[in-house]
């Protein structure tokens, strides 16, 4: 609950929040300005702005296709924008080639040099940079001392674990600090455990060393466990971005709700607006719902956003609630599931901390399900698609 | 397993018999040389009636022998090492870059797979007569890079796609210029290929006639040219020493070349 507390506090009384969208220009490490990516008719990026501040670490998260490696490669030079700029470091870089824009890159498939040693392939960008062999030496050293791997030093990449291949490429990419660090789906290739240990790993790195990261998934949870901020995408655009604590909980459209975390949407339209409370007519009844930011007016169709964890069973009556039949109750450790049908057919999921000796609701039970009015989030509708 | 039959043993045993009779029947012929090879200087026999290393002794000892002998290596090395040159960057650049017009090279090419070898050679004779090439080292060895280039290629390409274009982008993220990512991260890694290429282009130099006997003359003459003009001139049992000695030649080369391949194949 004090991530909930945090999130209300306002932007100024934190001092080390990062707020991209007023930072100055000079401070932006990265900056893409309407970068518009097209692949025939086919317009895999719409017009990007996004910016990224040193020392900042912000994950692109979405869907499969919706954009994330291509906005990737587009920094990386690795392929060039249909329009629109790219500026790294203050610099213009958007006709810049690959290997002058002085990035790093971890691929999900390591791309580890088979032909080298490990000690050799974190050699080679500084080799690359023409450093003295005695300086490479001591580097190549420290950085294999950081991720604590100089015991295999001499072994080819092949006889390296899946894991410690990653922290390999993760070194060979330290080593040379460079300005900004990309890594694409990074830990898609390791498992649960693994992949868990290595998200701390990276943290730890990137408050040791203070290097600006970009970082894809389409894992919601590594996303919002890394992140100073999250960039949702979906079909090419920027759905929403902010700090992971903000998407959770301030989410401004039905897909972002719906792809970070669970969500219980109910779909009605505003009757009324007075006094900063909107009511919802829906079809499961009349529901006060907070206003929100954007101005709403009677008549309109919107979306009431729950979240399973602020709704609980209850038999007090209250304005805001519905009535159903648990079909089904599912136990995830610390907590319980509860799936509620109601009587227009909608499910509603409701999650409550699962406490030993609780008289708990049985299956084909009939309950209540309420959340205070506070809790619910009106919601522009989905566009039709 | 093949279905036509099956998995049982006895099956497979009488088609391996029948794959080794194909063999031996191949075989024979060039393979008798060897025991004629031995035999006496005074005419060809066989079997020989008595053993002596005669006609290896001629064969060093005449400097018409040897020296074409030793122009076909120097032929077939010098061939070697230009048809390298001009066929790994190539087949770097028409693999990995997108310039536009590379169907059309890759074409140019493989060209000289395509053409009967008979019609490269009168071309390359009206050409080089031309150029006053004929009959110099310089011609064949320009003509046997044209022949052996396109499967130097073929052979590189096909490395080029085992190695994996993530590691040539990682590279120059990590801002290797083109340069030193061929020099570093590509070539070492087509190793075997490059190798399976330059034995294959060493091999076929140094036994390749027609086009050789186009462009060759007394002062430029490959063994196989020497040979081919031996027989149809005095047939001396020479030739059966020289085949003996191309044959085991030829089948290191093979053996070289089976090695690597199999090498290849344990790496990806
Ligand atoms: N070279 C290309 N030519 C045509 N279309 C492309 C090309 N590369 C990508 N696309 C299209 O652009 C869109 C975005 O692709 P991209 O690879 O950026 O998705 P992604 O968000 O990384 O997805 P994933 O999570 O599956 O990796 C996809 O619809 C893809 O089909
Ligand atoms: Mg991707």
């Amino acid at each position: 609950m004090t991530f909930l507390s945090a999130s209300a506090a306002p932007a100024s009384a934190n001092p080390v929040s990062v707020v991209p969208t007023v930072a100055p220009a000079a401070s932006a490490m990265v900056e893409l300005r309407a970068v518009t990516k097209r692949y025939g008719q086919f317009e895999a990026l719409h017009r990007i702005d996004l910016s990224i501040a040193k020392g900042e670490f912000v994950t692109l998260l979405g869907p499969s296709g919706s954009g994330k490696t291509t906005l990737l490669n587009l920094i990386a030079g690795m392929i060039m924008p249909s329009s629109g700029q790219i500026v790294i470091d203050g610099r213009d870089a958007t006709g810049l080639p690959t290997n002058q824009r002085g990035l790093g890159m971890v691929f999900q498939n390591y791309a580890l040099m088979p032909h080298m040693t490990v000690f050799e392939n974190i050699a080679f960008p500084l080799q690359v940079r023409g450093l003295a062999r005695s300086e490479i030496k001591r580097k190549v050293t420290d950085v294999l001392d950081l991720i604590q791997l100089g015991h295999v030093a001499g072994r080819r990449p092949r006889e390296l674990s899946g894991g410690q291949q990653q922290r390999v490429s993760l070194a060979r990419c330290i080593v040379y600090n460079p300005a900004l660090i990309l890594m694409d789906e990074p830990l898609g290739a390791l498992d649960k455990k693994l992949r868990e240990q290595m998200q701390l790993e990276i943290k730890r790195l990137h408050a040791e060393l203070g290097i600006t990261m970009l970082y894809v998934t389409h894992d919601q949870d590594e996303a919002l466990t890394m992140s100073d901020r999250i960039v949702l995408m979906n079909g090419g655009r920027i759905e929403q971005e902010g700090p992971p604590d903000t998407l959770y909980f301030k989410p401004e459209t039905v897909f972002s709700a719906e792809f970070i975390g669970s969500s219980n949407l109910i779909p009605g339209e505003v009757e009324a607006v007075e006094n900063g409370t909107v009511t919802l007519r829906t079809a499961l009844g009349r529901f006060p719902v907070p206003a929100p930011d954007r101005p709403v007016r009677a008549g309109e169709p919107a979306v009431l956003l729950v979240r399973p964890e602020n709704m609980v069973l209850t038999d007090r009556p209250g304005p805001t609630g519905v009535t159903g039949r648990i079909e089904d109750s599912i136990l995830l450790g610390g907590v319980v599931r509860h799936f509620l049908r109601c009587a227009d057919g909608t499910t509603v999921i409701v999650q409550e901390l699962n406490q030993p000796g609780r008289a708990g609701a049985r299956r084909d039970d009939t309950v209540r399900a309420a959340w205070s009015v506070e809790h619910g989030r009106l919601l522009p509708p989905p566009p039709a698609r | 397993m093949n279905p036509l039959f099956g998995s049982s043993a006895i099956a497979r045993r009488v088609v391996t018999a029948a794959a080794w009779v194909c063999y031996v029947f191949l075989l024979v012929p060039s393979l008798i040389v060897v025991p004629i090879s031995f035999g006496n200087a005074g005419q060809i026999e066989f079997p020989p009636r008595e053993f002596s290393l005669a006609l290896y002794r001629q064969f060093f000892t005449d400097p018409a022998w040897w020296g074409s002998m030793v122009q076909s290596l120097f032929v077939a090395v010098t061939t070697t090492a230009l048809a390298l040159l001009l066929a790994v960057p190539a087949a770097y650049a028409l693999a990995r870059s997108n310039l536009p017009g590379r169907g059309l090279l890759r074409g140019l090419f493989m060209m000289p797979m395509l053409v009967p070898v008979i019609v490269l050679g009168l071309g390359l004779y009206l050409q080089f007569s031309d150029w006053g090439l004929l009959d110099t080292t310089l011609g064949v060895v320009l003509a046997h890079v044209m022949l052996t280039t396109p499967y130097i290629m073929i052979s590189v390409m096909s490395g080029l796609q085992h190695s994996d274009v993530a590691l040539e982008t990682v590279a120059s993220i990590m801002g290797a210029s083109r340069r030193t990512i061929f020099f570093r991260v590509v070539l070492p890694q087509l190793g075997p290929s490059i190798a399976v290429g330059a034995l294959f282009a060493f091999l076929m130099s140094l036994d390749e006639v027609v086009v050789a006997y186009f462009l060759t003359g007394t002062d430029s003459m490959t063994l196989p040219v020497k040979m081919y003009s031996s027989i149809r001139w005095e047939l001396t049992p020479v030739l059966a020493a020289v085949s003996t000695l191309l044959t085991v030649l030829s089948l290191l080369i093979a053996l070289g070349i089976i090695a690597l391949q199999r090498k290849t194949e344990a790496q990806s």
